[in-house]
Order: C-alpha cells, then structure tokens, then sequence
C-alpha cells in the first residue's frame, strides 16, 4: 500500500472525498453528528467523543431530488444540502446538530426531519440581536443541547470534559490563524484554493486529526518552493459559504491571489478563541453568539441608542474586515453571494460602505451555486482586477 | 455583433467592420480581421497590437492581450465625451453600467442573467409585434399614452404586450411602453452607482431613440449618444492597444511579448 500521503496533499484528498474518513471512524463504532452550519458548538459533541462532520452541499451535483421537499426561489446551497441528502450521501450520519443560523436553514431543517431520518436531532434558537438577556437565554439553549447530547449518548457531559475539548478546539483556531498569516507574505504561501481544500478538509474529521493535518500543511507549505506567484492583486473575499474552489480557483486563474476571506467555509469558525471560563458553557455561548460574525445577528454601535450614527455602527459591525484588508495587504475586496441569500445580500451596503470609507475597491458578485453559473462572472472578475491593477 | 476597428496613433479610424456574430463565425475571427486588413490597406505585420474585447475575447488567437468590455468601453466613450462620468451599455446579450473618473473605470453594474433589460428584450417584441426593430424607435415617439408593462421578465412581457393588444392599445403606446420598461429596468440597476452627470448611452439599443428618450425621462437628466454607439467598445480596445504600444515604446521596452500569427482558434477541433 502507497505511503499514507500529509499536509497539502492530504487535504485534497478529503476535500475530495470528505465523508471517508468519517465512514471509518463510524465502523470503528464511532457517533457521527452532522451540522449545518459554523453555529453548532462542535465542543460539545467532540467533549462526548462525538464526530462531528459538517454537511455542505456540492455545486457541482444538478440538483433533481431538492423540488420534493424545498421552493425553486430558495436558498441554493439549502437546496443542494437536501438533494444530497435525499439522495443517501448523508445516511452515515446518526444525528445532527442544528442551529437557526438563519431562516432557509431553520426551514430546511424541519423538512429534513420529515424526509430524512437520524436516530437524533436537536435544533438550537439563536437571538437575533445582543441586546441584555440574549446571551443568557443562548446559554438556555446550549443547556438543553447539553441534556440531549447526553441522552442520545448516554454518557454524562462533565465540565472537565468539556474544557478540555474547548482547548483542543482552541489549539485548532490557532494553527488556523497561523496558516492564514502564511498568507501575509507577498506573495503568499498559500493560495486561496489551497487554503479552502485544508479548511473543507477540516470540517470533515474529528478535531485531533485536523490539528495534526494543519501541523503537517504549516511545516509543509513554509518549506516548500512551488508556492503561489506574485501577482498584482491581492484580494479579500467575503460573503455566503464558500465549500468549492472553483470561484476563488476561477479568480487566481485570471491573475489574483486571494490572500484572506471572509466566509464560513474559510476564517469564520477561526477568528478567535473561545473564552474558558468557569462554567463553559458561559464562554461558548459569549463565543457563539457575539464573537461569531455572520451577518445573521443585528448589530449596532451602542445596544438600543435611539439616535444612530451610521459609522459608528459600521465600525462596530466590520472593524474586524479592515484588520483582515490592512494585515493581508489587500488591494480589493470581492463581496459574493449566493442568490437568494438574504442575510448576505441585506449585508452588502453597509460593507461596500464601510470599505468605501477606508478606501478599498471592491466588487459585488451574486452566483447560482453552480459551476455553470460562475463562468459570466468572470468577466466581472478581470474588469474588477483591470479597474485596481 | 463582431466588430473590428483598426487606428492609427492620432486615432483615425482605419477600417470598422460590424457584423453578426453567429454561431460558426466564433471561431473564424482571423477572417473577419483579414477583411478590416483589407479596407485599410495594411498587412497583418503592420498592425503594432491587437486588443481583443467582449465575449469572444478568448476566441481571438492572433490578439497580443485580452481586456474586458468593461475597461473598452469606458475607454471608447471618454474619448468621445471627456467628461462622461456614468455610461450606460445596452447590447443583444447583457447591460453595463460603467462610472468612470478622468477616463477610467472606477466601477460598474451589470445585468448578464436575465434577457429582460438587454436588446433581446426589444428583438423578442419585435418578433411578437411582427414589426422591424428599426422602426420601434420613431414609431413610439408619437404615442399619446404608453402602456405599463412589468420589466422582470421578457416571456411575461410578451404575455402582457399580447394582451394589451387583444384590449385595443395603439402600437406606439405599446412600444412607448416597452422602452420605458427597459430604461426603468436598466437605470435602476445602474443607480446603484449613484448616476452623475455626463450620462453616455451606448450599445445597439442606444440607436433606438424611443428609449434614449425613456432613459432621459428614468434618470431625470440629459443622455448623450454617440455617433456609433456600437463602436464604442472596438474604438475603446484601439486606443487602449494604442496606448500600450507607446508605453512600451517609451520604456523601450519590445512591444510584442509573443509571436502571433493570423490564424483560426484551434481549440474548437
């Protein structure tokens, strides 16, 4: 049998074939929970030797099945989440954990539940805003996900237990922000594509094991001579998941390098750490609630103020985009979304502003989750790097 | 539409070709390019730099750089108005919203989804209305009261026109109302540049004077329309093959980084 391959290779590996790794544990007897979205606090299932495995949707799978059970005029990557599951691509799954992350999903879940059957399910309401009482009610909600996980696995979830699994998924966020400043030099070590696969790959095996594999592509991409080449762009992407390389693929084809992103497929679930504090439970539900940045909660510069000063609540929305825009050196910001992706799509002004304010060109790209669809844009694409180079 | 604009370095035009595109001539750029060689009377070894722009901008084998009809455009229509800051581009296949400073393109819109919006909305019309697309334009202006019709979807609207017909509207308040629907549809999109003033509409819709009309009346300010609006895109690609050429000349750059020859695509065989 060929060497057991590592690092970078490895990673597209799973990216390719995600759910392998996931089968093996479970016919070593292992749980495998799903979940949809960075929302799910995977600690808790990793603290019960749970493995949790996210499940995406594939662009490149024509969607045939989705119609039973969700709208045309709905968010595509929902549909093509409930096609593969349709289809019996998620049937190793023995649970999931889900969150109303926003309301496609919300939606999605209950027809999942209807069509699709696992041995266990738990849904988790997240507010909608931070104001007083929400964080609080959030760590209601993680206690009553706490009481099922124990009974689905009959095992008792101890703070002890718990802890140590924040800090292994801690150690996680690190190594991922230490191979997102890999990406700091010009050019960068690592290419956006790259970065994506490790990240996918991430998602797909237990906590140990993608820490190892960060390890492995760290040492591995710092030596390596065969890196990404100079080009005159260095770009931020933002918006809706992205889980395929083809539109950053597509973007570095046609001369860019995508140095940092803001998506949850990429940074998202890494930016920072969640806090240990004396119950967890308190330090994840501030991690999950406040530090998470999607644009699905309501945020504002001074909780309940009246009187609104608009750059001031942009500021206190996105500062954490101009760290990403100064630190990575980025000449332009590509915003994309999915269609129909409401909570991106309403976000766009207020970013396209906020860059405006600091002076960061940018373009906005809306897809189909497709690959047929993301051919049109690249015309957008090289007019955007024309207008910046 | 194909065209091809050969200049010389004080921006005369040379040769200017326009045509159908059409399925099989895609691949046969390099014929359409021997033609413009012909009308200007120069061989292909006397062409500096070949830009090609547009969709078939990859099926252009000879040409020595690709650009964008984005960057094109702008470029061709500041140098017809030096002080345009929006242009707006209405072709068969998308619509573009360019806002350009000092000559530069500083951002854009575009519509390349929805046929609702483009000149294939007009072609569709014509074909319903059994009318020629030509005529559209003066036969509108003499509508007294034009008729609403909803600008999200070409085949409702053909549904719609059909019906406002069978209820006994004139057909120049019909086509009245088909040019409002696609300068609404359009200057919406392009508002999300916040529009300024020159406003430049090019593109083969910018021939149709009912909508140049409607747009005035969309965006509550003047339109100005080129010559040839077609050309602005092929003119823009000349001056900016041009520019490149006196750039490099002026470092000293050699300006050809490749051989080229005049020859068919070859990845369709």
């Amino acid at each position: 049998m060929a060497e057991e391959s590592k690092g970078l290779t490895r990673a597209k590996e799973i990216y390719q074939d995600r759910s392998r790794r996931a089968k093996e544990l479970k016919a070593q007897g292992k749980k495998i929970v799903g979940y949809t979205c960075i929302y799910s606090p995977l600690e808790m299932m990793t603290a019960l030797d749970l493995v949790s495995y996210r499940v995406f949707g594939d662009m490149r799978e024509p969607l045939t099945e989705a119609d039973r059970g969700l709208p045309a005029a709905f968010c595509p990557i929902m549909r093509s989440c409930l096609d593969l599951g349709l289809k019996g691509r998620y049937d190793f799954l023995d649970g999931m954990v889900t969150a109303h992350a926003c309301d496609p999903q919300e939606k999605t879940v209950h027809v999942w539940e209807c069509l699709i059957t696992h041995s266990y399910f738990h849904f988790i309401d997240i507010p909608g805003t931070l104001h007083e009482g929400a964080q609080e009610y959030f760590k209601g909600q993680l206690t009553d996900l706490k009481k099922t996980l124990e009974s689905f696995t009959g095992k008792e979830l101890s703070t002890e237990k718990l802890k140590r699994a924040i800090e292994a998924h801690n150690q996680q966020r690190a190594l991922v922000r230490e191979l997102y400043d890999l990406r700091k030099p010009d050019p960068p070590l690592i290419s956006g594509t790259e970065t994506l696969q490790v990240i996918k790959a991430l998602m797909s095996i237990p906590v140990e094991e993608g820490s190892e594999l960060l390890r492995q592509v760290i040492s591995e991409v710092r030596e390596r001579k065969d890196g990404p080449q100079k080009q005159a762009a260095r770009l931020l992407v933002w918006g809706s998941t992205i889980d395929d390389t083809s539109l950053v693929g597509m973007i570095e084809d046609i001369g860019a390098n995508v140095v940092m992103d803001d998506h949850c497929g990429g940074s998202r679930a890494y930016r920072t750490d969640v806090k240990l504090t004396e119950d967890p439970l308190d330090g994840l539900a501030y991690y999950y609630l406040v530090e998470l940045v999607p644009p699905r909660t309501f945020r504002e510069a001074v909780l309940g103020e009246t009187r609104k000063d608009y750059v001031a609540d942009l500021e206190s929305r996105f500062s954490y985009l101009k760290d990403y825009a100064k630190g990575w050196n980025v000449n332009g910001v590509i915003l994309q979304s999915v269609r129909y992706c409401d909570p991106h799509a309403f976000e766009v002004q207020g970013v396209e502003d906020y860059l405006n304010g600091l002076g960061f060109p940018n373009t906005y790209l809306e897809h189909d989750y497709s690959e047929g669809s993301l051919a049109p844009l690249r015309t957008r694409v090289q007019a955007f790097l024309e207008m910046i180079c | 539409m194909t065209k091809v604009v050969v200049m010389d370095k004080d921006e005369s035009i040379l040769a200017c070709i326009v045509g159908p595109t059409g399925p099989e001539q895609r691949r046969l750029a390099n014929k359409v390019m021997e033609e413009a060689l012909q009308q200007a009377g120069l061989s292909f070894d006397e062409i500096d730099y070949v830009i090609a722009t547009g969709y078939g901008r990859i099926n252009v084998p000879f040409a020595d750089r690709q650009i964008t009809e984005l960057t094109c455009h702008a470029r061709g229509v500041a140098s017809f108005f030096p002080t345009v800051r929006t242009a707006i581009d209405i072709g068969g296949q998308d619509a573009k919203g360019l806002k350009i400073n000092d000559g530069k393109l500083v951002d854009f819109v575009m519509n390349d989804k929805c046929a609702a919006g483009t000149g294939r909305f007009l072609e569709v019309m014509a074909d319903t209305l059994g009318l020629k697309l030509e005529n559209f334009g003066s036969t509108s202006l003499k509508s007294t009261s034009k008729v609403k019709i909803s600008s999200t979807c070409t085949i409702f609207a053909q549904q719609e026109v059909i019906s406002r017909l069978s209820e006994g509207a004139s057909l120049e308040d019909i086509l009245a109302g088909l040019h409002d629907a696609i300068a609404g549809r359009v200057a919406r999109m392009v508002q999300r540049l916040k529009v300024e003033p020159d406003v430049v509409l090019t593109g083969g819709v910018a021939k149709n004077i009912g909508v140049v009309k409607a747009m005035k009346e969309n965006l509550g300010c003047e339109v100005l329309v080129p010559k040839d609006p077609l050309l602005s895109g092929a003119i823009g690609a000349a001056i900016l093959g041009k520019e490149l050429t006196l750039k490099a000349l002026a470092k000293g750059e050699p300006v050809l980084k490749k051989e080229r020859r005049l020859e068919e695509v070859t990845f369709f065989k």
